[in-house]
């Protein structure tokens, strides 16, 4: 989707717009106004006198609202600004819209003020596999409302569009006769309304909490103040630093949704406008990213996606018991089980990190009571890496799809068909064990016997998940390693080979502690060689393998999520000065992006490119992305609990200056962060600071 | 003849005492139209322990549905989720209690633990 979209939102309720305001959308373009997975609005365009407008301006300083400066025409060189137009959107549950009308002559005009309104009511899921639709449409005029229907046996939605001021209204839009004296202005407000449609629906709706819609701008700009005065404080000479800090904590403001369950609290949804939904893997690995900066993010998450947590063996969901959900979606698909997100479980990754959030959450917090609560799922998920991912009986964790016609076939992060390949670019069958799981399930085991010694008070327990996890150590550090490459394979096929591609897992590994030792320093000359870091970060596949493409998904381009958690491995295993070169060349990436890291870039070499190449269709902004900067200064300060302390460990790159983080909450309380760059990190502009 | 909406209730009290639902306080009423009649269900859950009640009370979520698709439900053949996403089952108040329940729906499909692995794996070395 092309930049000049304007996007503004409030929990899943979104609406994307051109630069005058206005909708109209394709069978297979993402604007219009969507709510609960739904397009409501796919047609919306605003004319005065049967001209349409030319936008002057955009002002969308605030995620949930924006105001469009317009003049009539489509002026070429010269416009004639006798009147101008003022349009100013909020979302709510649906949208609102004020709409001024400035006449700037000495004589009064009369005109016609017309909004042409439809909806096509597609599925999100319609939109981005251009799907046709099954039930019938209506549209009716009722006591001056103008109710655009859809309706599939017992299922129905309607958008009801209303006008303050007198409007003729028929099915195609609304239209308003105006007489604007000199120098005088004409306004109305517009009230464009999602619900359901029939009894039993406004029942489900009524129980849709508040950051779902229905919540006036005055409320949001205060939670958002609110929010922002909440994080901690960052002070840094460099001022692109500042604004992508600034922008990161608005974005991941913008991207909270409340589940249906979750009342007033929220979880970061993953991404706009494909992804605003609860996601169990990029939920919780954005937690993971903020847990220094809005910890409650981390307990709202444990405790929804804990409890949806699966409980039986269901084929078309892919579920087992014990199992964390991948994605939850409530368009019209999933209401008629065409698609299996309610919830979908096809996911190798998010029960394994489910137990690691848990603990990094009390590690942070000290908030007992909710690992003390979700000690049983905690247990199911345990018990799911061993008796439902072991597929081959091996002790490995394995992923292959039950549901073959809508599951999804890559079941790890890199989720794209071609992501997991051999060096000369063969794709292995099913099933798979991708390394990245082996190492979650490493962790996941030993913060679970941490969490089973001081929490669950279980010392056999605690005992047996240590032995496994040292089991399952010995054994990968063997069975993974490529002995003449010197770092582990990306995955093992079904016939126990190497599936020996050079990829950015490595750094996933060293952050889930699976790494011996003695192979660590290999590992990181990989990740920071020539063949995968390109100067600005760490691709996913090595320039040289048969499948990389420095534009391709998940086979070349550079993930910021993917490099703030390599940073965090390179940390781990002592190797500072390399996790701020990969800090360094991501935050000075996202200077070429206003502060707004993409969901992926370019994997160009830094020195031919000058600048990041955006992959063209990438979300934005996308939750892990926005949480990527703050786990960079994380990882940059070296913050790490130590019982009831903070350690502070800094190691920051050159040209970076002084940097404060000042007020960091936690089970201390609050506390600051000082550092000082004194980090080399390559022949690089140095950020901000005069040299 | 076998009420199997009568049995399915029967079954959740005899229980005793369920670790999966110890979170869980409060009373989840479930309505099921038949024809004219509306029968209420009151499923009260208190630390694990299960009460079943057809007597009034008060009720901190409300699950509504015909019975023949509730009698699907707790089969198994049909989803509690995507039925209120199609307008056939309305849910409303505090819906934590209604996915704990769907914990011990019984499941959609046989567990085949065994089934699912995939054949010739190999054992662990």
């Amino acid at each position: 989707m092309s930049d000049d979209l304007i996007k503004i939102l409030d929990g899943n309720t979104f609406v994307v717009s051109d630069a005058n305001g206005d909708i109209e959308a394709s069978a297979t373009d993402p604007t219009g106004l969507f709510s609960f997975d739904t397009r409501f609005l796919s047609r919306w365009v605003l004319t005065i006198d049967g001209q349409r407008l030319n936008a002057l301006s955009v002002d969308d300083l605030n995620y949930f609202e924006a105001r469009f400066f317009l003049v009539p025409g489509t002026g070429t060189v010269y416009v004639d600004a006798n009147l101008s137009v003022i349009r100013r959107r909020s979302v709510g549950a649906g949208f609102h819209e004020e709409v001024q009308v400035l006449n700037h002559q000495d004589e009064p005009v009369d005109l016609t003020i017309r909004f042409d309104a439809d909806s096509d009511f597609a599925d999100l899921f319609e939109v981005k596999d251009a799907l046709e639709k099954k039930g019938t449409y209506l549209k009716e005029t009722k006591g001056g409302k103008l109710v655009i229907g859809y309706t599939r046996e017992s299922y129905g939605r309607a958008t009801v569009i209303s006008a303050t001021t007198r409007a003729k209204v028929d099915v195609d839009g609304l239209s308003f006769k105006a007489r604007i004296g000199p120098h005088e202005k004409w306004t109305t407000e517009i009230e464009v309304a999602a619900t359901p449609l029939g009894g039993a629906a406004a029942a489900f709706r009524s129980t849709i909490p508040r950051g779902n819609g229905g919540r006036r701008p005055r409320e949001m700009a205060k939670d958002l103040e609110r929010w922002l005065a909440n994080a901690p404080r960052l002070e840094s000479e460099w001022e692109g630093l500042r604004a992508t800090y600034r922008r990161s904590l608005v974005d991941l403001a913008a991207l909270r949704f409340s589940p249906l369950t979750a009342g007033k609290r929220s979880l970061p949804a993953a991404g706009l406008p494909w992804f605003m939904t609860m996601f169990g893997r990029d939920s919780i690995l954005t937690c993971l990213q903020a847990l220094p900066f809005a910890p409650e993010l981390a307990a709202t998450t444990l405790v929804e996606l804990g409890l949806r947590q699966g409980s039986r063996v269901d084929d078309f969901r892919d579920e087992d018991p014990g199992r964390i959900l991948h994605e939850m979606r409530f368009g019209e698909m999933t209401a008629f089980e065409e698609r299996p997100h309610s919830p979908y479980y096809g996911c190798a990754d998010a029960t394994p990190l489910y137990v690691v959030l848990l603990d990094e959450y009390e590690r942070w917090t000290g908030d007992r009571k909710l690992v003390r609560d979700f000690e049983p799922e905690a247990r199911a998920a345990l018990a799911w890496i061993d008796d439902y991912a072991d597929l081959m009986d091996d002790g490995y964790v394995w992923y292959q799809r039950r549901n073959e016609e809508t599951g999804l076939e890559n079941q790890c992060w890199k989720d794209s068909w071609d992501s997991i390949s051999y060096r000369d670019g063969r794709l292995p069958g099913f099933p798979r064990a991708t390394c990245e799981l082996q190492g979650y399930a490493y962790d996941a085991k030993m913060r679970g016997a941490r969490l089973a010694r001081a929490v669950w008070k279980d010392e056999p327990f605690a005992e047996r998940l240590e032995r496994e996890a040292a089991d399952l150590k010995r054994r990968f550090n063997r069975d993974y390693w490529v002995e003449d490459g010197e770092y582990f394979a990306l995955a093992l096929d079904s016939e126990g080979g190497q599936v020996d591609a050079l990829t950015s897992n490595n750094g996933h590994l060293l952050w889930s502690g699976i790494v011996e030792k003695t192979k660590a320093k290999s590992v990181v000359r990989h990740l920071m060689g020539p063949r995968l870091f390109s100067g600005w970060g760490i691709r996913t596949l090595a320039e040289g393998e048969g499948r990389y493409n420095p534009i391709g998904y998940h086979v070349g381009t550079i993930w910021p999520f993917d490099n703030s958690f390599v940073a965090w491995g390179l940390r781990r295993y002592g190797f500072k000065e390399e996790a701020a070169r990969v800090a360094a060349g991501i935050l000075e990436a996202a200077e070429f992006f206003d502060g707004r890291l993409p969901e992926a870039f370019g994997g160009y070499e830094r020195k031919v490119t000058k600048y990041p190449v955006q992959y063209p269709t990438a979300c934005s902004p996308q939750a892990w992305s926005t949480g990527a900067p703050l786990l960079f200064l994380r990882t940059m300060l070296g913050l790490e609990p130590l019982g009831d302390h903070l350690v502070v460990d800094p190691a920051l790159p050159v040209g970076i200056g002084r940097l404060e983080l000042l007020d960091i909450p936690g089970r201390w309380g609050r506390l600051d962060a000082f550092g000082r760059g004194l980090v080399e990190v390559g022949e690089r502009r140095r950020p901000g600071v005069p040299n | 003849m076998a009420d199997s909406v009568t049995t399915f209730f029967k079954d959740i009290e005899g229980r005793g005492h369920e670790p999966l639902l110890e979170k869980a306080r409060g009373t989840l009423r479930i309505d099921l139209t038949d024809g004219r009649k509306v029968a209420h269900w009151h499923v009260s859950f208190d630390r694990g322990d299960i009460a079943v009640s057809r007597r009034n009370a008060k009720s901190d979520c409300i699950f509504r549905t015909d019975r023949a698709l509730f009698d699907q439900i707790v089969r198994g053949e049909a989803n509690a989720v995507t039925a209120v996403l199609r307008g056939e089952a309305a849910a409303e108040g505090d819906l934590e209690l209604l996915f704990l329940l769907q914990r011990v729906f019984p499941p959609q499909t046989t567990p085949r633990k065994a089934q699912h692995r995939v054949a010739g794996a190999r054992a662990r070395a």
